[in-house]
């Protein structure tokens, strides 16, 4: 029992660790906290729903579909919404991606109407025994996939020359513009990339539950992941998303289904009050 | 000069009370001066969602008092709505206390409730503190629940009707006199506050903490009384709330019931009293408003017009999404800003033509 509790706790904290992820892409290269992740995780199944239901793409040419159409919103959103904003406050930067979260909640209703589909992917649905353990191959491909994707992406910030300048921009944005960095080329990148994590894990989200809005709050989860992991911290997004998926799965067995939530808001005021700056984040010095 | 501008305050003062005591009148007999109006004319307004304003008006107000003067962002100011609601049914429902009873009790837990929301407030600052909202929002909602499946069911919460002593508020119309001088009072006692001492510290803590902290003004004990005064009011408000509606569930106090606040906060403009019941009456008018219209273009059934009256929430949704977002770019200050921009210009043409 607390093994399998385990397992599908780490298999759907992956996916929250990819989507958080994004998000911490993102925050460190645009200090945009994106409420509105949630809804890109929810594009990202209903880009999946257009892809293999509406135009009947096979699944490679699918994929790439949803990936280019992730990485197109992203930088969209980035040009024409967050730049003309830069250097508001913080409240109308939040307020503007709740905002878009709600203008991109009514248009996949009327597009896609208010009932969830269901998405079917060629991925393998079924379950393989492993020892008294039920292995659900939906579950496993998610969770290499997020890891995959983690590792892809973690290599391209640590070893491209692009990764280079992406960290160098979200480091130091005058330094980086002085050292002839194109900035708002990066912060775009980053947007995209942000995009395309969260619509990854909403295509595997959305095949392990319907394609509907309501995985938004699903992907709202990425925020608590973040703060817990540390804000600007990459492998913190990771480890928060995993430990976000554990107590999620381990309080709505060994509790209550409804309380499952419950436990990571608690945590994540606890960590608010004890470590504001996350598990793995640095501590932020206030400057006068 | 002076007199005549005098004249024409009091004059509008005056004209303005009368239309807020002829309104619902109007709007129950649907008629003007004998003449009768058609559902368009009257903008496709009832008497209710003019009441529904008017309790938003209140969350608005308090939203407005702890963001745009004391700087607070608060990302949960839901949960004090149902912090109100939950103390109503207690203490209304259960245990059958008269109603301005009720009130003052949800007044005081939402105080104390508040005060303990603000307590991150003195450790964590901006971003960290909007999360600390977000995550007890989501802690008030969860006990909301289970106390409402715990003592009713799923159908949600039962409240009595409100009554005055023998006054019975059983017609949006005596509602709506109850309810248009508790905006009013808010509305005076606030400003009166920023006016005060307390409050010109408050906005002095808002513009710069460091500075206000110099001057000898202790900035935690000052948040935490915004924090008080401000959940107090949302209390109320939820309590309203729920008696006005007679049946409330958890699932009302979602996360989207805390952000209409604050779209409408930053549509009337962050920081003006006034602005708030600007954005409250938008906010809670216009979706009727815009519903009328839709269903009236429908009946000549076109594709277009069609999708529309399927689609009349939505739509709404897609609208004031898109003017949240257009306002946030080009008008920071929100209607509030563009109004005192537009008064400057006249003003000066009025000096200098």
């Amino acid at each position: 029992m607390l093994a399998q509790v385990l397992f599908s706790g780490l298999a759907l904290g992956s996916i929250y660790g990819l989507v958080a992820l994004g998000f911490t892409v993102v925050f460190k290269a645009t200090e945009v906290f994106n409420f509105a992740q949630g809804m890109l995780v929810v594009c990202g199944a209903f880009f999946a729903v257009t892809a293999i239901s509406l135009l009947g793409l096979p699944f490679g040419l699918s994929l790439v579909f949803i990936v280019v159409a992730a990485a197109t919103l992203g930088i969209l959103i980035h040009r024409v919404l967050i730049q003309p904003l830069s250097g508001q406050s913080m409240l109308s930067v939040i307020m503007l991606t709740i905002a878009l979260s709600i203008v991109m909640r009514a248009v996949i209703e009327i597009t896609f109407g208010p009932q969830g589909r269901t998405l079917a992917t060629p991925l393998p649905t079924g379950v393989f025994l492993l020892g008294e353990l039920r292995i659900s191959q939906l579950h496993l491909v998610a969770a290499l996939v997020s890891w995959f994707c983690m590792g892809l992406f973690g290599a391209f910030f640590k070893f491209t020359p692009i990764g280079l300048l992406m960290r160098a921009t979200a480091d130091n944005h005058e330094a980086a513009l002085v050292c002839g960095v194109n900035v708002n080329l990066m912060n775009r990148l980053a947007w995209a990339i942000g995009a395309v994590l969260a619509a990854v894990g909403g295509l595997f989200l959305g095949q392990l539950q319907l394609a509907s809005n309501d995985l938004e709050s699903i992907g709202l989860l990425a925020l608590p992941a973040v703060v817990i992991g540390g804000m600007q911290s990459i492998p913190g997004a990771i480890i928060g998303g995993l430990l976000v998926g554990l107590i999620e799965q381990l309080s709505a067995s060994y509790i209550s289904p409804k309380a499952s939530d419950i436990f990571i808001y608690i945590l994540l005021i606890l960590i608010l009050l004890i470590r504001p700056w996350g598990l793995f984040g640095q501590k932020e010095l206030g400057r006068v | 000069m002076s007199d005549s501008s005098r004249f024409w305050r009091w004059g509008l003062a005056i004209l303005g009370v009368l239309i807020l005591l002829y309104l619902p009148v109007l709007l129950t007999e649907r008629s003007i001066l004998g003449v009768r109006l058609s559902n368009m004319q009257l903008l496709n307004l009832g008497l209710t969602q003019i009441n529904l304003m008017l309790i938003a008006m209140l969350g608005a107000l308090s939203l407005n008092y702890l963001t745009g003067m004391a700087g607070l962002i608060s990302i949960g100011h839901a949960a004090f709505y149902a912090t109100g609601a939950m103390v109503a049914a207690i203490t209304g429902s259960q245990w059958g206390w008269p109603f301005p009873a009720v009130l003052v009790s949800a007044a005081a837990v939402g105080a104390l409730v508040g005060v303990i929301a603000g307590l991150p407030s003195l450790r964590v600052r901006g971003l960290y503190f909007v999360l600390s909202t977000f995550a007890m929002h989501y802690i008030v909602v969860f006990v909301f629940q289970e106390y409402q499946f715990k003592f009713f069911d799923v159908v949600g919460v039962p409240y009595p009707e409100a009554s005055i002593s023998s006054f019975v508020l059983n017609t949006p119309t005596r509602w709506y006199f109850v309810l248009l001088p508790m905006v009013v009072l808010v509305f005076w006692g606030l400003k009166n506050t920023l006016s005060s001492r307390e409050g010109r510290a408050m906005l002095a803590m808002r513009d710069h903490e460091l500075a206000t902290t110099s001057s000898g003004i202790d900035v935690r004990f000052l948040r935490l009384k915004a924090f008080a005064l401000s959940s107090a009011i949302a209390a109320v408000a939820g309590a309203l709330y729920a008696y006005y509606l007679t049946n409330v569930t958890s699932e009302f106090f979602g996360i989207h019931f805390a952000i209409q606040f604050i779209a409408m906060i930053i549509i009337g403009g962050m920081g003006s009293l006034s602005g708030a019941l600007v954005g409250a009456a938008l906010w809670l008018l216009l979706p009727s408003i815009i519903t009328g219209f839709a269903s009236q273009g429908g009946t000549d059934g076109g594709l277009f017009q069609q999708m529309l009256v399927e689609n009349k929430s939505q739509l709404v949704q897609v609208i004031f999404g898109s003017l949240v977002i257009v306002l946030l770019i080009f008008a920071p200050t929100g209607l509030a800003g563009i109004g005192r921009k537009i008064q400057t210009r006249f003003v000066a043409l009025w000096n200098h033509p």
